[in-house]
C-alpha cells in the first residue's frame, strides 16, 4: 500500500496513528484462533480480511477505528461467522 | 429457622449470586485471548483454573468474615434491625439489577463504569501466568462487591444461627452453587467448547437471567421479611397482648 491512512482512535481521545496492516491482522488471526480454528485458515483469513480493508481504505485520506473494525468484521462475517461475532464483540463482554 | 430452612435460604441465596455474571464475563474473555495468542492448551487450563481457585477462594472469605463480624457484632445489634437492612437491600437490589444490571444494546456489558470495565479488560489480555489469573479472579468478586454482597449478607446472617458443623456445611453449599455457572463454563472450554458459542448463548439468554436474578432478589426479600420480621413482631405483639 503506497498511500498513508490515518486512523482516528474511538471518541477521538486518543491521538490519530497511522493504519497498520500487522495490528490489524493480529487481531482478526486472534478472533480465529480464539474459536479454534487452524492456523492455516485463521492465516488466510486474516490475509483476506487485511486485502478487503487496505483496498477500501484506500479511497479515503482519513479513516475510524470504528469504520475499521466495521468493514474487517463485515468481511470476516461473511467467511467466518463464529469468528466475526468474537471479533465484533470482544468489547462487549464486560 | 430450622436448619433445612436455613439451607434452603442459604441456597437461594447463592444461586442469585450465581446468577451475576462479571466472574463469567472475565472468564470468557481470558480464555478467548488465551487461545487467541496461540497458548497451549495445558496454560489455559492452568489460567482458567487459577482464575476459578482466585473466585472460589474470595467468595469463602466474604462470606466467613461477613458471618464472623455479624456475630461478634451481635450482642451490640438488634437481629431484627439487621433482617430489616437486609430485606431493603433485598428490595433495592432487586429493583436495581431489572433496571440497570445489563447495559443496552449488543453483547453482555455489565452495569460497571467504562473505565473500570476497561481496566479489567487490559489486565485480562494481560493475564500470561497463573499468580495473575488467580489474582484476577479475587478482584473480579470484589469488583462486582455491590450485587453479591446482599446475597452473602443474607446468607451470613442465616448461617450464623446454625451449628458449627451446619455452618461448615452452609458455607460449602453456598460456595459451591454460587461457583456452579463459572465451573461449568470453565469445563466447557477446558473440553474445547468454542467461545464464541458460550457467547452467543450468554448474550441470547442474558435477560431471563436479568429477570431471574432481579426476581429472585425480590422474592427472597419478601420470604425473609415475612419469616424474621414480620413472623416474630406479630407472635411478640400477640403475646404481649395475652
Amino acid at each position: 500500500m503506497g498511500k498513508v491512512i490515518d486512523v482516528v482512535k474511538r471518541d477521538g481521545t486518543r491521538p490519530t496513528e497511522r493504519f497498520d496492516r500487522n495490528k490489524l491482522h493480529a487481531s482478526v488471526l486472534a478472533a480465529c484462533l480464539s474459536v479454534r480454528s487452524p492456523h492455516g485458515e485463521a492465516e488466510t483469513a486474516a490475509n483476506s480480511v487485511c486485502d478487503v480493508v487496505i483496498s477500501w481504505c484506500e479511497t479515503k485520506p482519513e479513516i475510524t477505528s470504528s469504520d475499521l473494525r466495521r468493514t474487517a468484521a463485515n468481511h470476516l462475517n461473511r467467511i467466518h461467522p463464529e469468528a466475526a461475532y468474537l471479533y465484533k464483540h470482544h468489547r462487549l463482554v464486560l | 429457622m430450622n436448619t433445612p430452612e436455613s439451607l434452603i435460604i442459604v441456597a437461594v441465596a447463592a444461586l442469585i449470586h450465581a446468577s451475576f455474571q462479571l466472574s463469567v464475563s472475565v472468564l470468557t474473555l481470558l480464555s478467548s485471548h488465551t487461545i487467541g495468542a496461540k497458548r497451549s492448551h495445558a496454560r489455559l487450563l492452568g489460567l482458567t483454573n487459577a482464575f476459578a481457585l482466585g473466585v472460589t477462594i474470595m467468595t469463602v472469605l466474604l462470606l466467613s468474615t461477613t458471618a464472623l463480624l455479624i456475630k461478634l457484632k451481635s450482642s451490640f445489634i438488634d437481629q431484627t434491625a439487621l433482617w430489616v437492612v437486609a430485606c431493603g437491600l433485598l428490595f433495592g437490589l432487586g429493583v436495581a439489577v431489572w433496571i440497570f444490571y445489563y447495559r443496552r444494546g449488543q453483547g453482555t456489558s455489565l452495569w460497571l463504569p467504562r473505565g473500570l470495565a476497561r481496566y479489567l479488560s487490559d489486565r485480562t489480555k494481560a493475564t500470561k501466568q497463573s499468580a495473575e489469573a488467580f489474582g484476577l479472579g479475587l478482584s473480579s468478586v470484589v469488583a462486582e462487591l455491590l450485587f453479591v454482597f446482599v446475597p452473602i449478607l443474607v446468607s451470613a446472617l442465616v448461617l450464623i444461627e446454625l451449628s458449627p458443623a451446619w455452618q461448615l456445611a452452609g458455607i460449602g453449599l453456598y460456595t459451591a452453587l454460587s461457583l456452579a455457572p463459572l465451573l461449568a463454563i470453565n469445563a466447557m472450554i477446558g473440553s474445547g467448547h468454542k467461545i464464541s458459542r458460550i457467547q452467543r448463548w450468554r448474550e441470547d439468554n442474558k435477560r431471563f437471567l436479568q429477570f431471574a436474578s432481579g426476581g429472585g432478589l425480590l422474592v427472597l426479600g419478601f420470604y425473609v421479611y415475612v419469616d424474621q420480621v414480620l413472623t416474630p413482631t406479630v407472635l411478640a405483639a400477640a403475646n404481649g397482648g395475652l
